[in-house]
């Protein structure tokens, strides 16, 4: 499929439905009618190509999502970041976490391995939630403060003080990988558990902990290749532009 | 049972390695990318058996540093933009030779894994002493501590550890304890 501005947005999605999580983040609402891609960008304020750019990486995956993406302010992309936060935390993790508790209950098995299951998924939820935390409170506002700084004439002294001790590498090397946990738990419950009696939903578990998964990848993706060196590039600037 | 990466900016040549190396016996995994960046990244992170290079992408780092990102046993086939003498080595493949040629020579590339790996893949079960020392992972120990509880050192039991990691595919310790507890190698009580 060629994606291309004056497609329409409904027959986009018709093509590929896991796109839909793109314009969900988007904050983009359906009932497009006939609308193209293009009028409903406008009208929701999205900027086209970083709508294109997001789009076609999700689609085609077939280049560095660096090159093109790196290129928007990088605000846009922090907004993105976020609304895919809150859809992990107020949507995926709790439900996952109900339908472990659904099984414990039909779990009567002598060792209670879904309680065991259970306790490793909220161990895992604590780990996620300050590792969202983290990103929230402190890195995220540290990157919109540098954007915002760097258009100014001169710097709030604050934020200059702060920069000089600080750089964005310092985030990325203590990066946690998030994923590692919830493909130990996917490997454990498709190879070492027996299911419990209810079998549908222990494969719908397991569908949305694939799902989870794949989606965090593409969130580090975006995290670690594009947001991450977009930083490092405003920072060379602010540095050449208030050198101090 | 190998691992292929194919690095090349032409979309064609590409696409083209991709769909022949899908029907490829011994193929276990395959990535594609382009940009040397990505190439960079997905070497570091996937560590392919076999690399395919095209030869006239500027990598960010010399010969020697990518010899030395890839594996032990991984080896670096070229792809040439131009066309290659009947005797050249199997090293290099070119895009103007004919599927045969392509199919023969990578075929022969993937076969030199095929046997080291297949002994690996079907032993599966823990011997007794990675039991021993995933007894010990579990109950929360490092790796300083088990050695010198099992009067072994400590890159012993970081191999050990290697090994069960493979064999289980979970890494991470929170994932040992609940094998180890399933199998009962712990109790729950114990930790
Ligand atoms: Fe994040
Ligand atoms: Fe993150």
């Amino acid at each position: 499929m060629h994606i291309h501005p004056n497609m329409k947005m409904s027959d986009l999605v018709q093509s590929d439905f896991e796109l839909l999580a793109v314009l969900q983040r988007l904050k983009i609402p359906f009932g497009f009618k006939d609308k193209t891609i293009q009028t409903v960008c406008k009208e929701q304020g999205i900027d086209l190509h970083f709508f294109l750019n997001l789009v076609k990486w999700f689609h085609e995956r077939d280049f560095f999502p660096g090159e093109t993406l790196m290129n928007h302010p990088v605000k846009w992309l922090v907004k993105y970041l976020r609304s895919t936060h809150s859809c992990y935390v107020d949507y995926y993790i709790p439900r996952i976490e109900n339908e472990i508790v659904q099984m414990e209950s039909f779990d009567h098995s002598a060792g209670h391995n879904m309680q065991l299951m259970l306790k490793f998924f909220r161990e895992y939820i604590t780990e996620f939630s300050s590792h969202i935390q983290l990103e929230e409170e402190k890195i995220f506002p540290y990157i919109l403060r540098l954007e915002e700084n760097l258009a100014k004439e001169a710097p709030d002294q604050d934020f200059w003080e702060k920069i000089q001790g600080y750089t964005i590498k310092d985030f990325l090397d203590e990066h946690s990988d998030i994923e590692e946990k919830l493909v130990d738990l996917r490997n454990i419950l498709l190879k070492y558990l027996a299911p419990p009696s209810d079998n549908c939903i222990f494969t719908n578990v397991l569908v949305e902990i694939f799902r989870l998964g794949n989606d965090l990848n593409d969130h580090t993706i975006l995290e670690e290749n594009v947001l991450i060196p977009q930083v490092l590039k405003l920072e060379e600037e602010f540095k050449k532009k208030f050198p101090g | 049972m190998a691992k292929v990466l194919i690095a090349e900016t032409s979309y064609l040549v590409r696409k083209g390695l991709v769909s022949l190396l899908e029907h490829t016996d011994g193929v276990t995994e395959l990535k594609a990318a382009g940009h040397p960046e990505t190439i960079m990244l997905t070497l570091k992170e996937y560590s392919p058996d076999i690399l395919l290079l095209n030869s006239a992408i500027t990598m960010p780092v010399t010969n020697e540093k990518l010899t030395s990102i890839l594996h032990e046993n991984a080896r670096i086939i070229y792809i040439l933009n131009t066309p290659l003498p009947a005797e050249s080595p199997s090293s290099q493949i070119s895009v103007f030779d004919t599927k045969n040629k392509l199919s023969e020579k990578l075929s022969f590339h993937i076969s030199q894994y095929a046997t080291q790996d297949n002994d690996k893949g079907e032993t599966e079960e823990l011997t007794p002493r990675e039991r021993l020392i995933l007894k010990h992972v579990a109950l929360g120990r490092t790796n300083k501590e088990i050695a010198s509880e099992l009067f072994i050192s400590t890159h012993t039991v970081i191999s050990h550890r290697k090994n069960i990691t493979r064999k289980l595919d979970i890494k991470t310790v929170s994932g040992l304890t609940v094998y180890a507890i399933l199998n009962g190698i712990i109790k729950m009580e114990d930790i």
